[in-house]
């Protein structure tokens, strides 16, 4: 399992495992690396403004934080999961459910549904760590299919087919501000604040030795294990962690759509988890989110521009995974790294 | 090498330029006299596994806009239709529903061919008050919770589909009734619609078979099914799970005994589910042969026809064409694009666009309109397209939908 990460670490900015570049280019991407989140809010900050329309550009904060959280546990820990479709799910369903049934406050309903999310996942966690490799990826993928039967089949809470319908959230009161959410650029940098806090506690345990040991366990796991970490409790930390971050992008995604539609929960949820990651380049930090904009904007593209928008994205995909193993942004860096004088 | 901007090319520049802002003031006054257009956002899924009948849904809404515009618009503004793919997926149809309100400025929403997607982009509209003319079957659009009075429902929903095949099928075919239902929302739907109807004529349920949506293979259900010899079967499923069904019913040589009934018989699942469904009785919102009786749907196919090389309208297809006809009948109407007015005006609109007399329920929206009741033929066709015979037709009447009180709308 870890063997083929190892390369990647060599893509990572500002990581304390990362070998530095050597000369200038070494020197910016150190710097870089230290400002990473005010770096990635800054991209995120100009995004509806370069992004075809707002509500597209909502769609990529959500699906780079569900990127984010995936990776997480894929590119920093070395752990493939396909089952992350089911805290995205949790967490939509649990804020939708908190909002719709018992008209908590929206931001109440994020905390609910993260929680919800986050207890799933360590359900699933305490299950799944015990197998590694290949088995990891297909408990993982059992155990969320098992949660959406579940929530299919709760219709008097989920809607079951029909979706979750009702989360409306015209406009969020906090205190001595009211904010109309109906506006697409008012709700855009609402949910930014949001992504962008956990952006920055991502970042903080990246950086915390916690962050550190992950990727000793993604570099070796016996000899993270020899070094006295309790390698198992870790792996499940993060994979709560991980489900927790899913989850609050589901719930943001479910306040963004006004509804959770069953399909969030559908193993092909998880698939694009992994996409993204591998499209934005897995162990990076900022890989993940440009792999949601670009896994939202070929989609979104090319579905106006013709019918038969699949085989043109496959076949991208695949020339993607071809030419590009280190994902656009880890190829970038990569780049970067070579060229250093 | 000359770079820069010479003199004489400063020259030509400045005068276009002038000629330009001399022009400019006549260009959008004549832009202003044309009228910014009437945008009708048209979400459906061009792709996924009702990708034939979504395209003819865009085929019929696009004649609808032509129709409209050929007639001068409406003070000078024309219809323009904004077809979008929502993928079958409602989370992508929510988001392109906000694409079209929001970017797009729609006046108008029209669309969905899915219950969840229907919802979905109902919700999205109706949380902005943009006006939604869903063609789409659904019962819970019509409920109190998911009705919002910019709703519309221009489509059948399962339970007047389904209770009027069963009103047509139970006294004549026999009372002892099965029932082979898809386990979720839509299935449990159409059944709640069968035994309503069955009410009124006693039927007993000999069984009640639930399978999961997707099932391939029926043959754990057909044998109990058979054992018992009902009189009727229904199949209370759709687009694939109707076709697999019906087939393999017909393989276990079921229709010796029993009536195949299907509360939705689709004509594309029809062209393309073969002899299978000979002799099997169903419902549908229309029907091109129609035209043998009714004067509008007779115009209708004509103008189908001589816009897309002959080839006939489906039902699905004529919703398109009606759901937006509707729409712009009531910008017509109302004198004004306005939603208020445009509401207004469409419920008390009583029009016959294709199929005879249609008018909007008050309470929930619901379009009141016939119900034809069909059964599919594979001998003597006149054409191609000629795969079922017209039984009968249940008329237009409040009394076949659920009533107000029991949707949760308050009088």
């Amino acid at each position: 399992m870890s063997a083929p990460l190892t390369r990647i670490a060599a893509a990572e900015d500002g990581v304390p495992a990362a070998r530095p570049g050597s000369g200038r280019t070494g020197r910016w991407l150190r710097r870089a690396g230290r400002h990473r989140v005010a770096l990635t809010l800054a991209f995120l900050l100009i995004l509806p403004w370069i992004a075809p329309y707002q509500a597209l550009a909502v769609t990529i904060l959500v699906l780079g934080l569900y990127a984010l959280g995936f990776n997480l546990l894929f590119g920093y820990t070395g752990l493939l999961s396909f089952g992350h479709a089911a805290f995205l799910g949790g967490g939509a369903y649990g804020c939708g459910i908190a909002i719709v049934r018992y008209g908590l406050h929206p931001v109440l309903a994020l905390v609910a549904g993260t929680l919800l999310a986050t207890l799933i996942a360590a359900a699933m966690g305490v299950l799944a760590i015990r197998t590694r490799g290949i088995y990891f990826a297909m408990t993982t993928l059992a155990l969320s299919m098992c949660v959406y039967y579940g929530f299919y089949q709760a219709e008097s809470f989920t809607g079951g087919e029909n979706g979750l319908r009702g989360i409306n959230v015209p406009s969020l009161t906090l205190p001595g501000l009211r904010l109309s959410l109906l506006d697409p650029i008012v709700k855009y940098y609402a949910v930014l604040a949001v992504v962008g806090l956990a952006v920055w506690l991502f970042s903080r345990l990246l950086s915390s030795p916690f962050g550190a040991a992950l990727e000793a366990i993604r570099e070796n796991e016996s000899r993270a294990q020899a070094c006295g970490y309790d390698v198992r409790r870790m792996k499940l930390v993060a994979f709560v962690l991980s489900g927790a971050l899913c989850g609050l992008a589901g719930a943001l995604q479910a306040i963004h759509l006004s509804i959770v539609p069953i399909e969030t929960m559908h193993y092909s949820t998880s698939g694009q988890a992994v996409m993204m990651a591998l499209l934005g380049g897995m162990g990076t930090f900022f890989g993940p989110f440009v792999g949601a904009a670009t896994f939202a904007l070929l989609q979104d593209g090319l579905a106006t521009l013709t019918s038969h928008w699949q085989l043109f994205v496959g076949a991208i995909f695949i020339a993607f995974v071809l030419f590009l193993p280190l994902g656009i942004w880890g190829e970038v860096l990569a780049r970067l790294r070579r060229a250093g004088w | 090498m000359t770079t820069g901007i010479d003199r004489r090319g400063l020259l030509r520049g400045s005068a276009a330029a002038s000629a330009l802002a001399l022009a400019a003031p006549a260009l959008l006054r004549s832009a202003a006299a044309q009228g910014a257009p009437i945008r009708i956002g048209f979400p459906v899924p061009l792709t996924g596994a009702f990708g034939a009948e979504a395209n003819d849904q865009v085929r019929a809404a696009q004649l609808a806009i032509k129709e409209f515009n050929e007639a001068g618009g409406f003070q000078g503004r024309n219809a323009e239709l904004i077809v979008r793919d929502d993928k079958l997926n409602p989370g992508e149809a929510a988001g392109r529903t906000l694409e079209l309100i929001e970017k797009d400025k729609v006046n108008f929403l029209v669309g969905g061919l899915s219950a969840a997607v229907t919802l979905s982009i109902n919700n999205v509209a109706r949380e902005r008050g943009v006006i939604y003319n869903s063609i789409s079957q659904s019962d819970a659009i019509n409920e109190a919770k998911d009705f919002g009075r910019t709703t519309f429902h221009e489509a059948l929903n399962p339970h007047m589909t389904a209770g009027a095949v069963g009103r047509y099928v139970f006294p004549k075919s026999g009372k002892r009734v099965a029932f082979l239902s898809a386990d979720y929302a839509y299935g449990h739907e159409m059944m709640r619609g069968f035994k309503r109807a069955g009410e009124a004529s006693g039927i007993e349920v000999v069984a009640d078979i639930r399978h999961p949506i997707g099932a391939s293979d029926y043959s754990a259900f057909l044998p109990r099914i058979a054992a018992l010899k009902p009189d009727v079967l229904c199949l209370c499923n759709f687009g694939r799970d109707q076709v697999v069904s019906i087939q393999q019913a017909t393989e276990f040589g079921l229709k010796r005994t029993t009536k195949l009934v299907a509360p939705i018989l689709l004509f594309t699942a029809r062209k393309a589910g073969g002899d299978a469904f000979d002799g099997v009785i169903g419902g549908t919102s229309y029907y091109w042969r129609l035209e043998d009786s009714v004067p509008s749907a007779k115009a209708f196919n004509d103008r189908f026809r001589a816009a897309y090389g002959g080839a006939v309208p489906s039902d699905y297809g004529a919703l398109g064409y009606a759901g937006v006809r509707s729409v712009l009948e009531g910008v017509k109407a109302a004198g004004s694009v306005e939603t208020d007015k445009v509401v207004a005006a469409m419920e008390t609109l009583k029009a016959d666009f294709y199929k005879g007399p249609q008018s909007f329920r008050k309470c929930d929206h619901q379009l009141v309109q016939s119900v034809l009741i069909v059964e599919s033929k594979s001998k003597g066709l006149k054409t191609p397209d000629d795969v079922f015979t017209i039984l009968g037709t249940e008329g237009p009447d409040e009394r076949f939908l659920r009533s107000c009180d029991e949707l949760g709308h308050k009088a």
